[in-house]
């Protein structure tokens, strides 16, 4: 079996003492930040993405998938203790979860997270070392004209997917390949949009971007609130095990919420807190037990919870193998492999087949780990809690800075992050969503490349997008989701989806 | 908003029409495109075939504009149908003043200074952004992050940031 033998090879990689410490780093950092509020998994990948740079490649790719995922398990805590959202993904949590700890069986909520997310991290696993191989073989086959549309497809299809208004969502896709553009042109080797700085002509780094935006811009944003009070319901979680009854309801729906969440982690756009909220939405329409929803349903807990491992694990199937980000946190994984030099794309599997089934194979390690780290460590993370924004935004401030510095070693990428920060708290002030401008920023060089080359092939022929079958039906795939998003049915029925009170 | 009494009609209505986020995000997206083309007046388009430097960003520009016209009107048509404003955030100048002034000063200092005062100096301006935060709870903040930053970028990494000032 070729499956077997390459998740051997995946075990070998992973299981060095060096890649099971960074793992291990990488799920507590994820649990961590899952943990507290203020904080979540695209700012804390963004501020670490600079120290990959002195790891290997391997390394630093475990460390930050680990932090994602391990994010989804660290959520799930605050969101059942405190009913705040730890992480994004885990806002539908609240709704049951804590009503389950406000009837003291908090332990069985945390538990049945913890465990449900572990299927589903083991499922999802699984899954992308089945179809991440077929996948990128049809990626190798694609050529300039077909990577542009995909591209295109992508970009469209994370906007329709992702919440808030398309056409803003749209303009900041734009905006995003504009910043992109700064820098010196590779084609013609004159410079665009660099203001006379010369700092500038090397272009702007992802990891500035993206630590100005989102570390900085959520700093900003969180001071400007007045801070939450943290009620915690239980600072004490006696009995961990849930009961028979609640095994009996959470697993079909921990295998519901798994299957769910594995399909829409793979669309662009798609990720962790859309599976969340789908998977609680199907059970809560599914169930016999609907009129319990709210108050303390264990499978508003099981679903959601499976659903956002799972799909933050499937999202890496198309950033592996086709070297396209469905998410922000795809895209500085992107950023994360340029910065070794390695180029995204199909050819990660046949090149570096080490590092491709290492990362996967981690995955797995880094479950076992979490389940360890959440269920029996659970009091240590409540006592966390309790340290007030006040002081952890001080310290996400430092690491922003330093992270941001050591990036070019150059003052000028600071008061540049320093600018991000700004604009990233004006972007969420006006409900602007500033994850399709990191896609957009980092597709941005990739879409131009391939535009250009496609145009070279078809000698400026623009109709070369459409006379190519696989270009064609992706493009009419970006078109049909450009018009249903329009249809005032399915408009009415994408608002309702991130609306679950 | 203290200026607000003799500001008179006209004023207050400009206000009320800017406190729409539409209306500023698509204001903030057309000045974007708007400067954008401005930016690359002088960059050679040249053909699809044969791509100039301006092509890409002169086409991206124009679609911004054409997406932020569109985000504006849905705005205005906001204020025409006479909702009410949203309520007005409470107030982000501390936060936006100080986290952006210590960043720049770590930004200007981290070479000449070293990490253990430029780091100082980032937690001292950048503490005043919170309120509620007593000198010397900053103080032992501090200290616990210099550590934290010495042991984990210059023990951890080894990176080569100076320490100290270099004399």
């Amino acid at each position: 079996m070729e499956l077997f033998n390459n998740l051997a090879l995946g075990l070998s990689v992973a299981l060095t003492p060096a890649n099971l410490i960074f793992a291990l780093v990488g799920a507590l950092i994820g649990t961590l930040i899952g943990v507290l509020p203020g904080i979540g998994p695209i700012a804390t990948i963004a501020m670490l993405l600079p120290l990959t740079f002195h790891l290997e490649p391997t390394s630093g790719l475990i460390m930050l998938a680990g932090i994602f995922y391990g994010a989804q398990y660290g959520g799930s805590t605050t969101a059942i203790l405190v009913n705040l959202p730890g992480e994004t993904s885990s806002v539908v949590t609240c709704i049951d979860g804590h009503q389950m700890a406000r009837q003291g069986r908090a332990g069985a909520a945390l538990a049945v997270a913890a465990l449900g997310s572990f299927f589903a991290g083991c499922v999802s696993t699984l899954l992308i070392a089945t179809f991440a191989p077929p996948l990128a073989v049809v990626g190798q086959s694609f050529g300039a004209p077909e990577y542009f549309s995909l591209m295109v497809l992508g970009l469209i299809a994370a906007v329709v997917l992702a919440h808030g208004s398309v056409l803003k969502a749209v303009a900041m896709i734009i905006l995003g390949l504009l910043v992109g553009l700064v820098g010196t042109d590779g084609n013609t080797g004159a410079t665009r949009f660099t203001f006379g700085i010369t700092e500038l002509t090397d272009g702007i780094d992802v990891a500035t971007l993206a630590i100005g935006i989102f570390g900085l811009g959520e700093i900003i944003t969180n001071l400007s609130q007045p801070e939450e009070t943290r009620a915690l319901v239980a600072s004490k979680i006696t009995r961990l095990w849930p009961t028979r009854e609640d095994f009996r309801r959470a697993w079909p729906a921990v295998l519901r919420g798994t299957a769910l969440g594995s399909i829409l982690g793979v669309l662009p756009g798609g990720g962790a807190t859309l599976s969340s909220f789908a998977a609680y939405a199907l059970e809560k329409k599914s169930s016999a037990h609907a009129a319990q929803f709210g108050h303390g349903a264990v499978e508003g807990v099981a679903a959601p919870e499976s659903a956002n491992n799972a799909g933050a694990q499937t999202s890496f199937i198309p950033m592996l193998t086709l070297g396209i980000p469905g998410n922000a946190v795809m895209a500085l994984m992107i950023g994360a492999l340029t910065i070794h030099g390695i180029q995204p794309g199909p050819q990660i599997m046949t090149e570096r087949p080490g590092m491709f089934w290492g990362m996967i194979a981690s995955m797995w390690i880094g479950n076992v780990m979490l389940v360890i780290i959440n269920l029996p460590l659970i009091g240590i993370w409540v006592q966390l809690l309790k340290v007030p924004y006040r002081f952890l935004y001080l310290a996400i401030l430092l690491f922003c800075a330093i992270g941001v510095y050591t990036v070019s070693n150059s003052a000028t990428a600071v008061l540049l992050a320093a600018f991000f920060g700004v604009a990233g708290f004006v972007f969420a002030r006006l409900e602007c969503e500033p994850a399709p401008m990191i896609l957009g920023f980092v597709l941005g060089p990739l879409m131009e490349e391939n535009l250009r080359r496609a145009m070279r092939i078809s000698s400026g022929d623009p109709m070369i997008f459409l006379n190519r079958p696989i270009s064609l039906g992706l493009l009419i795939g970006a078109l049909a989701l450009c018009v249903l998003v329009a249809l005032p049915a399915i408009r009415s029925k994408r608002e309702e989806a991130f609306q679950e009170n | 908003m203290a200026f607000s009494r003799n500001s008179g009609a006209p004023r207050a209505a400009l206000r009320q029409m800017v406190a729409r986020k539409n209306v500023l995000a698509g204001l903030l997206f057309c000045v974007v495109a708007l400067a954008g083309l401005f930016l690359s007046r002088d960059y050679p388009i040249g053909t699809a075939l044969r791509m100039g430097t301006g092509y890409v960003p002169r086409l991206l520009c124009w679609v911004l504009l054409a997406l932020g016209v569109p985000v504006l009107v849905q705005g205005l048509i906001e204020v025409d149908a006479g909702r009410p404003p949203p309520a007005p955030g409470t107030s982000a100048w501390r936060p936006v003043i100080f986290v952006t002034a210590s960043l720049v000063i770590f930004g200007l200092t981290i070479e000449r200074l070293g990490l253990v005062l430029s780091i100082l100096l980032l937690i001292g301006v950048g503490a005043v952004a919170a309120r509620g935060l007593r000198p010397l709870e900053t103080l032992a903040a501090a200290a616990l992050l210099i550590a934290l930053a010495w042991g984990i970028f210059i023990l951890g990494l080894g990176l080569t940031i100076p320490v100290w000032p270099g004399w």
